[in-house]
């Protein structure tokens, strides 16, 4: 990214800009409280909640989470959304990666028409395919199973095609053929020289579909029926549903499901952000 | 600029087809027949299982002119609308304006940043449950804190009240997602030619003028992409209203969307009357049209402007 110059601004634009930054800050802080109290709540009981809901708790508890945890089987959760996440981002890495790089660094008949085919599924509303979608995994029995999903995640490749097919462009031709003369298999080549110089754009694709797939509300709730197979962000949301009598239970709940996503987010903002960018922008 | 590839012109090797053909198959199964089945479902009367029977424009026709159906669709839709409405007049301009802020780099920028984007990575049900935290009218934060100010009889009912919920609830999107489209401006506003900026510093230009003469007439790629995003975001709205205001948009159906309509009747079931396959279809393929149409005359609208 280029760094861009200093503008030189006269004083009074110079106070009018620190006003925005402190009704900005202030704003912020919207997200700071909301994330802050739903922690420190998790460590009170409804009683406590209903006279103290914005203080620090007084009696600092882990019933809650021994509630969640023992009696309402989160693990169990907790476990369904690592093991989709997982698997999903398995073979979407893979299918998705190879087939930008048989796009980018091939030539070959009907090639622009097969990059309009595979954008298509940027502009299509998933309602559009998820009635057909779900008769067809029914019928295979994949419905209720993470396999399932995770084969529908990994189809949904578009984005990830996207920001691949950019990265792979740029890898110089030279290196592959002098792979070749050494006949090396066009896939061993791949796998061997191509991935590992490409660990940067891995990671970051990694990372959105992480948070897309660990945050998607829709797919789970359509295919996950069976309480067992339920994944967290579903279990928070039957929570929601039934907010007063589950109100105590709630805060460690979604204390859980935050704290990753967060720790995630504080460690690769920057990849995440620009990540997203690289996505969307057209050139 | 033509790139060289690994196949020259007339040779045969065609081993990039072990590298399209995975994703390629995975793609058409799972995505494009799916959107073929629904187009071909929707002019069917189906149940899912047993025998399809023909019926035209039919489910179209119920969808626009039935009794019930029509209300609750065009309900649904002018809420989309509405939605979308907002977006463009409200939402747009906040984002161009704090990506403008950002671009110049305003005291703590970074913090800035970094705050405005997180709430981008949290899933709809932990959103939903700040909005519920915030304002439930029973005990919420907001009443909480009105409670022991004020006294009792200043509480609302916030996400329960007519005049309030649709507010509440672009406020609430608002505090999600705004950033996306805030940093796809950002990103444009840092492509533009250092060159020029400064020759409009050394010219004496100010701060306004140069941002109204210089940086924005050079944002068509960020419009043209934030214009898509939110016309496919605003038309195919549905978690964040389901999860707040429940299956059918809450008090009145104020925040009642197609998406959410399309679910009750495709995936309904026993609480909303017969699952109709053909039916459901139809709504989606409407979805399809509505969002086709827009984005056609978006990039009218775009063109007209450059030229």
């Amino acid at each position: 990214m280029k760094r861009t110059k200093h503008i030189q601004s006269s004083r009074r634009s110079r106070v009018v800009q620190d006003i925005i930054s402190a009704v900005l800050i202030l704003y912020s802080l919207i997200t700071v409280f909301l994330v802050g109290d739903t922690v420190l709540s998790s460590f009170k009981t409804k009683s406590e909640l209903i006279k103290n809901l914005i203080g620090f708790p007084q009696s600092p508890t882990l019933h809650n989470y021994a509630t969640v945890f023992l009696e309402e089987s989160f693990w169990r959760y907790i476990l369904n959304s690592g093991l989709l996440v997982f698997t999903s981002l398995l073979f979407l890495l893979i299918v998705a990666s190879m087939i930008a790089y048989g796009m980018a660094q091939y030539s070959f008949r009907g090639k622009g028409f097969l990059r309009g085919y595979l954008l298509l599924g940027l502009m299509m509303p998933v309602q559009l395919s998820i009635l057909p979608l779900y008769l067809m995994m029914s019928k295979v029995n994949l419905t209720n199973n993470m396999w399932g999903l995770a084969i529908v995640y990994a189809a949904n490749l578009s984005f990830s095609f996207v920001v691949f097919y950019r990265f792979f462009q740029e890898i110089s031709v030279s290196i592959i053929e002098s792979a070749r003369i050494d006949g090396a298999h066009d896939l061993r080549i791949f796998g061997e020289i191509i991935i590992p110089i490409s660990k940067p754009v891995f990671a970051t694709i990694g990372l959105l579909q992480f948070i897309m797939i660990w945050n998607d509300f829709f797919l789970p709730m359509v295919f996950l029926t069976h309480k067992g197979s339920q994944t967290l962000t579903l279990a928070i949301y039957s929570y929601t549903d039934n907010f007063i009598k589950n109100w105590d239970k709630i805060f460690a709940a979604v204390t859980v499901a935050l704290i990753p996503i967060l720790i995630v987010y504080f460690l690769f903002s920057e990849q995440i952000i620009s990540g997203l960018m690289a996505g969307s922008t057209k050139e | 600029m033509k790139k060289p590839t690994l196949n020259r012109a007339g040779s045969t090797n065609r081993s990039y087809l072990y590298f399209i053909l995975p994703g390629l198959v995975l793609y058409s199964v799972f995505v494009i027949i799916p959107i073929l089945c629904s187009i071909y479902y929707s002019v069917f009367e189906w149940s899912g299982i047993g025998p399809m029977k023909f019926v035209g424009l039919k489910n179209f026709e119920y969808l626009l002119f039935g009794d019930r159906m029509s209300n609750v669709f065009f309900n649904a839709l002018g809420n989309n609308f509405k939605y979308l409405a907002c977006v463009l007049l409200i939402i747009t301009p906040l984002q161009i304006f704090l990506a403008y802020m950002l671009f110049i780099k305003i005291r703590f920028s970074r913090y800035i940043r970094t705050m405005l984007f997180l709430p981008y990575v949290l899933s709809t049900s932990i959103v939903g449950f700040f909005a519920l935290l915030v304002f439930d009218g029973n005990i919420g934060v907001m009443n909480y804190i009105i409670k022991n100010l004020l006294g009792n009889q200043y509480t609302q009912a916030w996400l329960g009240d007519t005049r309030l919920m649709f507010g509440l609830f672009v406020g609430i999107i608002f505090w999600q997602a705004m950033a996306a489209g805030m940093m796809i401006f950002y990103a444009d506003m840092q492509s533009t030619s250092q060159d020029i900026i400064e020759a409009s510093v050394v010219d004496g230009c100010g701060e306004l003028r140069r941002f109204f003469s210089i940086i924005l007439p050079n944002m068509r790629a960020s419009m043209t992409t934030n214009l898509t995003l939110s016309v496919i975001f605003a038309m195919t709205m549905f978690g964040q209203a389901y999860v707040i205001f429940g299956p059918s948009g809450g008090v009145d159906n104020k925040l009642d969307f197609i998406a959410m309509v399309f679910y009750r009747y495709a995936f309904g079931g026993t609480y909303y009357g017969t699952t109709d396959i053909g039916f459901g279809s139809a709504i989606s393929v409407a979805m399809l049209i509505i969002i086709l149409a827009l984005w056609f005359l978006t990039e009218t609208i775009i063109k007209h402007v450059r030229e």
